[in-house]
């Protein structure tokens, strides 16, 4: 019988050379707790760590962001981890904070406010985190001390951020490389998350490449109708869902605000598809934010689905709108459906008529846009393959290459006349291999049927 | 007799038990597809030197309304063509007992190359219906025919049972659960990898961790899974051609070294009025578990480094750790509350996180345990790695404890 008192194989806790003292993170006090990334985070934090403290404008609003947690994650366990406040007790609350977690409103100066008040209250080791989604890292920072720089960095979780584990992980011109490391490995081994360490430009890695394909589909539907261009840019290219409903479900306020950002100021070598369209710009204005407002580019009354006229800002029945032939999207999908992803995508190359030219015009962008980041937002393609597939859910762009052939994947990009990025020509002139190595995502998964 | 020749274990693959595939809008033949490509790339062995292929696979009938699982084989390549093959069902066990065809095979010479595929695709139907479906792996009109989940409250009575002869707390078995999420978390194919779970949450009462069967609840219960595995299982001559080939020893191949196999009666309470007066509330899975350890040539579980065990509810792992021996018979507490069966303990069960964490695709299950228990003795399983693991047993169960298998897989 074995009844030896229990030996563990091995200690796990890590040892430091004498004097110095062992980074932990133990308490955590999260900003803008009533907020949905707020909330998000708030619940994933009580999964590692023992003390967390959800602060908001008021009390109830910080009670409110914990009821939510509790709901998202279905556990009334994250209560017995979390205690509540006001920003004004701001002060009291981190003075013995090991990680201040930023998700205020995104907004600069707000955030900046928040920062100088962090700056003069928090624990000269405490590591401060901002979750924004595009703003400038080094510019947030701005005006705070030498100390706080060291140890400020972005974080920056997908909503809902218990559900999508891919995280943007952001240094700033002085912050420490030790710490980056330190958070990282936090992120990786407590938080159960797949890190993308990203340049601090605007939009980062993720919403960069996403957002730009979001945004051209957006100014696709002028023309097309936002009905055809779900349709033809839709899951069976390599997503869990299409475009425009991504947009309405992300919401078009946040999504004006990202484009935003990255059209003002990020210069590329497709400018003009980063340009939100006049449209959506006047409908914003007039109340239509997605599926948040109940209207944008579809709508549901009852069971029956309508659709946004773009030019004339008024909804048409679904039913009412005529689809050229599609029926390439059928043999594709039900190429996928069998698991013969090569080939389905070998007969998405070949695909006749005006419509598939479409869908292969948005697919080239997104990998040319993508290969083109490199360099400039992540030191090689890895990083942006692994926030659009943990982040986005979106097949990478490598993925997608190595399931064209790298060879097809440069012509196409030719054929739709867009710029070739040189990271790809450099590839396709290496030994033929795959571009793609996750040891353990399933590539699989991102071409969906239908 | 002779001594039996060997049955090498060359590797394999599983998919990610997270996926959807009804949510991916895919049959069945995509999922087995990505499991045979996969096993194959990773073990780096040409589609043509297989020569024989066994699925294993529940009830495709009802979640997939299709049968003849064998033929899809074929389907994945089409150097397959002609190939034999043939589906086996024992309800859960179904992918433990297609292993136990395939290495007859090899032991008797037949063939020297077979691929072992387990699947399910569960999340065609919801929940309800497909409770009802699982109903079958019991005596379905004695036992589950018209009863809503049947099989929570088959193994809440096995549970009952424990209670009635040695005492049962409920903390032990949410100690169970929650180091099966855990461990969960550690596994990039887990299922649960990203859920919310700890002991507080598996000691919970109210609604947020109903009952589902008697003294079960939804932290005692393995999940509803769509998966494949998928492993290639090779003859000694042939192993060795492809130690030479890749240029590593003969010796650094896992072996199965050991098997176990009964079948009770099919009816819980047939089961436990039979074992009235025993030690082991389930003696044929005791059975199943020496005969295994027996042929091992291992005296007993001492000589085991990590089980991968079927918790298809957390009472089935806590009647596991004594049936294996790591307690006197109903002492599993013992060993839950000494840590033996935690990640660092000294036997640690499912590190993989099991049925409850990893997944439970039903037919699939058995060539899963297999995989991990090679992944383990070959040090691959990364975060959830034992450390030093040379000999890993296996312990699949079909229906209320009634079809057992055991294998027992080393160097």
């Amino acid at each position: 019988m074995m009844s030896a008192a229990h030996a563990p194989r091995s200690d796990s806790r890590s040892t430091a050379p004498t004097g110095t003292p062992v980074r932990r993170i133990e308490h955590v006090v999260v900003l803008g707790a009533n907020g949905t990334m707020g909330y998000g985070s708030g619940a994933l934090f009580t999964s590692a760590v023992p003390k967390v403290t959800f602060l908001a404008r008021t009390r109830e609003k910080a009670d409110q962001g914990l009821a939510a947690a509790i709901k998202a994650v279905r556990s009334p366990t994250v209560g017995e981890r979390v205690t509540t406040g006001s920003y004004d007790d701001l002060e009291r609350a981190i003075a013995n904070a090991d990680l201040v977690f930023e998700a205020v409103t995104e907004q600069l100066d707000l955030k900046r406010e928040f920062f100088a008040r962090i700056d003069r209250a928090r624990r000269s080791d405490a590591i401060v985190a901002t979750v924004t989604s595009g703003l400038s890292i080094n510019q947030l920072a701005e005006g705070c001390s030498e100390s706080f720089k060291k140890h400020f960095l972005g974080l920056h979780l997908f909503n809902p951020p218990n559900v999508i584990v891919g995280t943007e992980l952001i240094a700033g011109m002085k912050t420490d490389p030790k710490l980056v490391d330190f958070v990282e490995n936090f992120c990786v081994k407590k938080l159960g998350r797949v890190m993308i360490r990203t340049a601090d430009t605007p939009g980062f890695a993720g919403n960069r490449v996403g957002f730009k394909v979001l945004n051209e589909a957006a100014q696709l539907a002028e023309e097309h109708g936002p009905l055809l261009i779900d349709r033809v840019v839709g899951p069976y290219t390599g997503r869990a869902m299409p475009p425009l409903a991504t947009v309405d479900l992300v919401g078009w306020d946040i999504h004006r605000a990202i484009v935003d950002n990255i059209h003002a100021h990020a210069k590329d070598e497709v400018h003009a598809t980063l340009k939100l369209p006049a449209y959506m710009e006047k409908l914003i204005s007039a109340g239509t934010l997605g599926n948040k407002s109940g209207r944008g580019f579809f709508k549901t009354e009852g069971k029956k689905l309508f659709v946004l006229r773009p030019k004339q800002g008024d909804y048409v029945p679904a039913s009412d709108v005529k689809l050229p032939n599609l029926s390439f999207i059928d043999e594709i999908s039900e190429l996928h459906r069998i698991g013969r992803y090569e080939q389905a995508m070998a007969a998405f190359l070949a695909a006749p008529g005006d419509e598939a030219a479409l869908a292969r015009k948005v697919v080239a962008g997104y990998i040319s846009y993508a290969f083109h980041r490199v360099g400039e937002v992540t030191e090689t393609i890895t990083g942006i393959d692994l926030i659009m597939g943990f982040g986005f859910n979106w097949a990478p762009p490598s993925v997608l290459v190595d399931t064209f052939g790298i060879k097809q994947a440069l012509a196409l990009v030719e054929q739709a006349g867009l710029p070739v990025p040189k990271a790809l020509v450099d590839a396709s002139r290496g030994p033929i291999r795959k571009l793609f190595t996750h040891p353990t995502a399933n590539v699989g998964k991102y071409f969906v049927a239908g | 007799m002779g001594q039996t020749p060997d049955v090498f274990v060359l590797g394999g693959f599983q998919t990610d038990f997270a996926r959807n595939w009804t949510k991916e809008r895919k049959h069945f033949a995509a999922m087995m597809r990505e499991a045979v490509l996969g096993a194959l790339s990773v073990t780096d062995v040409d589609p043509k030197d297989i020569e024989v292929a066994h699925v294993g696979n529940f009830a495709a009938e009802l979640y997939c309304k299709q049968g003849h699982l064998g033929a899809f084989f074929v389907e994945v390549d089409p150097v397959f063509s002609g190939l034999p093959t043939s589906r086996h069902e024992a309800a859960c066990a179904s992918g433990s007992i297609a292993i136990l065809a395939a290495s007859a095979e090899i032991e008797a010479g037949r063939y020297g190359l077979a691929c072992v595929v387990g699947i399910e695709q569960m999340k065609t139907v919801n929940a309800t219906e497909g409770g009802d479906y699982l109903g079958t792996a019991a005596w379905y009109d004695l036992e589950a025919k018209g009863v809503e989940f049947p099989f929570p409250k088959l193994f809440g009575k096995l549970g009952d049972e424990y209670d009635k002869r040695y005492g049962l707390k409920d903390e032990h078995l949410a100690e169970i659960s929650a180091i099966n999420y855990a461990n969960a978390k550690l596994n990039p194919n887990a299922q649960t990898r990203t859920w919310y779970m700890n002991k507080q949450h598996a000691m919970c009462r109210t609604d947020d961790n109903a009952a589902v069967g008697g003294r079960i609840r939804i932290s005692d219960c393995s999940q509803v899974t769509d998966g494949a595995a998928a492993v290639l299982l090779a003859s000694r001559e042939y192993a060795k051609k492809y130690a030479e080939r890749r240029n590593i020893p003969l010796e650094s191949i896992p072996r199965i070294k050991g098997w176990g196999h009964h079948t009770a009666r099919l009816c819980f309470a047939d089961k436990v009025a039979e074992s009235k007066g025993n030690k082991y509330v389930l003696p044929h899975v005791r059975a199943t578990v020496t005969d295994a350890l027996r042929r091992a040539g291992i005296a007993d579980v001492k000589g085991i480094d990590a089980i991968e065990t079927h918790d298809c509810f957390t009472t089935s792992e806590y009647m596991a750790i004594d049936h294996f021996g790591l307690t006197a018979p109903g002492e599993s507490w013992k060993a839950v509350e000494e840590g033996v069966i935690a990640l660092d303990g000294q036997c640690p069960i499912n590190p993989s996180g099991g049925l409850i964490g990893a997944g439970h695709p039903v037919g699939a299950t058995g060539v899963r345990q297999l995989f991990d228990a090679h992944r383990q003795v070959t040090g691959v399983a990364g975060d959830y790695q034992v450390e030093g693991a040379k000999n890993v047993a296996t312990l699949n169960i079909g229906g209320s404890g009634t079809t057992s298998v055991s294998f027992v897989v080393g160097l």
